[in-house]
């Protein structure tokens, strides 16, 4: 009888639904109906993120270019992959990307997170994570105790559960989960907490919404980013790429900057938006220049910062679980 | 307390003061300058609309159609020849411009509610929203939806 209660509660336990803790009038992540989020899935993804199992040579994770510290991006101006081939891009941070129409810095066609962690498991250009089907990835899964209950709890109504496709769902379910909604700004914005960020911020969030600068036309919304459209940034006078503009949560911990990194710092990305960038025939009319006195710089980088969400840099629910 | 002294209170406890927060000028009698207090006086109204997050918002404020009628600019049965050439420029604070032509707002026209809000979800407007704004519930774009509005300019094209 107690082991039949117990098996009752596993079986609750592993269709509860997933809550996210927001602020009020803070919106709530869009998820595919055919992906609903579970507590069982997210813990799942949790594990199989933070697992070297994921990559070729058992070297690499999700997590060794998504560092929970740094906003899980990776510190680097470029990300390197487990063979030690580096990327032309930067890895771009996981906090809020539930909420962001783009999901690569230059690729619209990927619009779902299922979809497009099938690049890092299985692109060969650059080799990211290195699998390769039938490499014995999902054997190495099944064959695991730790595993075997979290797929069993993640996918309870599924005889072969160990599959490609339900491995993408629960990761990508662990990304949607991680939602950063505290941040000083947020208390500002949303609690109307006064003392939750300084004078120079509050003046710094006028500049950013301001016409002069107009920050806010690709860094807009409640994620300040991550937005469906792409843009050239000038950021040389050659390159025809757009990228899309993401998200600014967490920035001042996130460096290097724009897509090759090639930013150090907050400062230098301003420099290169207030002299409005090379020129080239497919820079966004957007990128015009603008001035800035010593102290609106340092308004808007104070209001950058107040960005920064330090719960979700610390938070245990998004750290390693092994 | 009452419902307009409430208002009036919110409103002043965001801004600090009572201070001028609109101009109306122009092609008008004369200039008009509105306070948080006169705008707490004056009709309410309410609208909801979808924010850029998909969120439903209410803001609440005074409608364009009865500043400008206070400001004794053409409307109803004034509005027809030579004033229905006129328009209403609105300024925010950091520059930026859209403009109306009476004719929107005007009941025997388009009679579009467009509101100048001080408050969002009951809470008074501030930092770059704020204090006041433009809210154009059938645009389905956001761009004429001022924020930080100031000023209104109103011009007749057509003067003679």
């Amino acid at each position: 009888m107690r082991f039949g209660l117990a098996l009752c509660a596993v079986l609750v336990c592993s269709g509860e639904n997933y809550h996210w803790d927001l602020p009020a009038r803070f919106p709530v992540p869009r998820v595919p109906a055919d992906n609903p989020m579970t507590v069982a899935k997210v813990e799942l993804g949790r594990y199989l993120s933070y697992d070297k199992r994921m990559s070729v040579n058992r070297k690499s994770s999700c997590a060794t270019c998504h560092k929970q510290e740094l906003a899980f991006t990776d510190g680097h101006p470029v990300a390197v992959g487990t063979t030690g081939e580096h990327h032309t891009r930067g890895a771009m941070s996981l906090v809020n990307v539930a909420y962001s129409s783009a999901l690569t810095w230059n690729t619209a066609g990927i619009t779902r997170l299922e979809d497009q962690a099938l690049v890092p498991m299985f692109g060969e250009h650059p080799i990211e994570l290195g699998l390769r089907p039938g490499d014995g990835f999902l054997l190495s899964l099944r064959s695991n105790a730790k595993y075997q209950g979290l797929f069993e709890r993640a996918f309870p109504e599924e005889t072969d559960r160990f599959t490609i496709a339900n491995v993408v769902k629960a990761v990508a379910c662990f990304e949607r989960s991680i939602v950063s909604a505290r941040s000083p700004y947020d208390r500002y914005h949303y609690e109307r907490d006064d003392s939750a960020v300084s004078d120079s911020a509050k003046r710094g969030e006028i500049l950013f919404f301001s016409q002069p600068q107009s920050c806010f036309r690709c860094h807009g919304g409640a994620n300040f980013g991550g937005g469906p459209e792409f843009h050239n940034t000038g950021l040389s006078a050659t390159d025809a790429t757009i990228f899309q503009a993401p998200t600014l949560r967490n920035i001042a911990v996130t460096a290097p900057y724009m897509h090759d990194g090639s930013m150090p710092t907050l400062d230098a990305v301003i420099n290169h938006y207030s002299a409005g960038g090379h020129d080239n025939p497919h820079k966004d009319p957007l990128i015009g220049g603008f001035h800035l006195t010593a102290e609106q710089r340092a308004d808007l980088i104070a209001f950058l910062q107040s960005l920064t969400d330090e719960a979700v840099l610390h938070d245990p629910r998004f750290a390693n679980p092994w | 307390m009452s419902r307009r002294l409430a208002v009036f209170a919110l409103v002043c406890t965001a801004i600090g003061t009572a201070q001028t927060l609109l101009t109306v000028q122009g092609d008008i009698p004369s200039p008009v300058t509105l306070k948080a207090e006169d705008l707490a006086q004056m009709p309410r109204e309410t609208v909801t609309v979808q924010d850029q997050d998909g969120a439903q918002v209410k803001y609440t404020g005074v409608l364009l159609r009865e500043v400008l009628t206070r400001a004794a600019a053409p409307l109803g049965k004034q509005l027809r020849g030579k004033a229905l050439t006129t328009y209403v420029l609105a300024k925010a604070k950091d520059g930026y411009q859209v403009l109306f032509s009476l004719a929107e707002v005007d009941t025997t026209f388009a009679n579009e509610s467009i509101l100048i809000a001080d408050q969002r979800d009951g809470k008074a407007l501030f930092g770059y929203q704020g204090p006041l704004r433009l809210v154009c519930p059938n645009d389905k774009a956001g761009a004429r939806s001022v924020r930080m509005l100031e000023t209104l300019e109103i011009v007749q094209l057509q003067k003679k």
